[in-house]
């Protein structure tokens, strides 16, 4: 890559953007997947919030959820990809992906919180800002992940750049342990960015 | 029994993150601080409000709301926190800075 020269590389770099842009745009969902799946967490949200099982109230729910779904289908599912039947994958996401990235968060929060205890008491901290390099695209895959690694232990998210072949994060490390990109990459994003590539674009 | 351990665990933790406010060096360190403790305190917390509270399934789901716009918005302002204070000129103490050497 580094021997072409600078007017062919312009072009390749341009290139390859279209080739990523149309990839994307084929593997997006359906528009009728889209309003449904909008309509789903819309209507759970609203039996949630409203609290009460009368047939009244759902309907009614039903009916402007399903408005609300048909103009907001964008919004919420642009970037899930797509694999398989819908229900199936509803399924899954409900009963399998979901708890499983619950159960792994709480128990990296739960040792963040004992290392950050730790790190006040005895103050053995080392920080430094390194930079990871990840293959997720979309904004909603980027920022779950930037959440996550921002409650995982001793790491900290300062900003992201967005290049053709990834996303680069810089991080803030309270305990530096290597320079490495890929030894950090691996030591920082753990099992969440392979469990957000299944879901996410 | 469960919601008392659960409860004293996140005033525990606040009390923790309140003490890394006040003793970490810089900006960064202490939004470590600020952040993971306070997630965790709410979280404690919520959880054990929800097996306080005699009510139906549906009234105590409303703390899970409660908790999942925490989980959801208080990294995003410790984000958003640490790349303002970057773009102001806040000097990390560090030993090595990955993103001065992008930007400069």
């Amino acid at each position: 890559m580094s021997r072409v020269p600078f007017y062919l590389k312009e072009r390749l770099e341009a290139l390859r953007e279209r080739v990523l842009r149309e990839e994307f745009e084929a593997s997006k969902l359906p528009p009728w997947e889209r309003v449904v799946l909008t309509w789903a967490v819309l209507m759970t949200f609203w039996v949630v919030v409203s609290g009460s099982f009368s047939a009244n109230n759902l309907a009614l729910g039903a009916v402007v959820t399903l408005i609300i779904a048909a103009f907001m289908r964008d919004l919420l599912t642009e970037d899930i990809r797509r694999s398989g039947n819908i229900i199936e994958k509803l399924i899954y996401f409900a009963f399998i992906y979901l708890p499983q990235y619950l159960v792994i968060m709480a128990f990296r929060l739960l040792e963040s919180n004992l290392k950050v205890a730790k790190n006040v008491i005895f103050m053995d901290i080392n920080p430094g800002i390194v930079k990871i390099k990840t293959d997720l695209h979309s904004d909603t895959g980027v920022t779950i992940l930037a959440n996550s690694i921002t409650l995982t232990p001793g790491t900290l998210t300062l900003d992201v750049k967005k290049k053709l072949d990834g996303t680069y994060l810089y991080i803030h490390w309270i305990d530096l342990e290597t320079l490495n990109r890929e030894k950090a990459g691996e030591k920082i994003k753990g099992d969440i960015e392979e469990w957000l590539k299944k879901v996410f674009w | 029994m469960i919601e008392i351990i659960l409860m004293l665990f996140g005033g525990a933790v606040m009390l923790f993150g309140a003490l890394g406010i006040l003793r970490f060096p810089d900006v960064y360190t202490r939004l470590h601080a600020a952040t993971k403790c306070d997630t965790g305190g709410a979280m404690g917390i919520i959880l054990a409000l929800i097996l306080i509270m005699d009510a139906p399934a549906v009234v105590r789901a409303k703390f899970l709301v409660l908790a999942f716009l925490i989980a959801m918005i208080n990294p995003m302002v410790s984000h958003a926190i640490a790349r303002g204070a970057y773009r102001y000129g806040v000097k990390p103490k560090v030993v090595v800075d990955m993103y001065a050497w992008d930007n400069s």
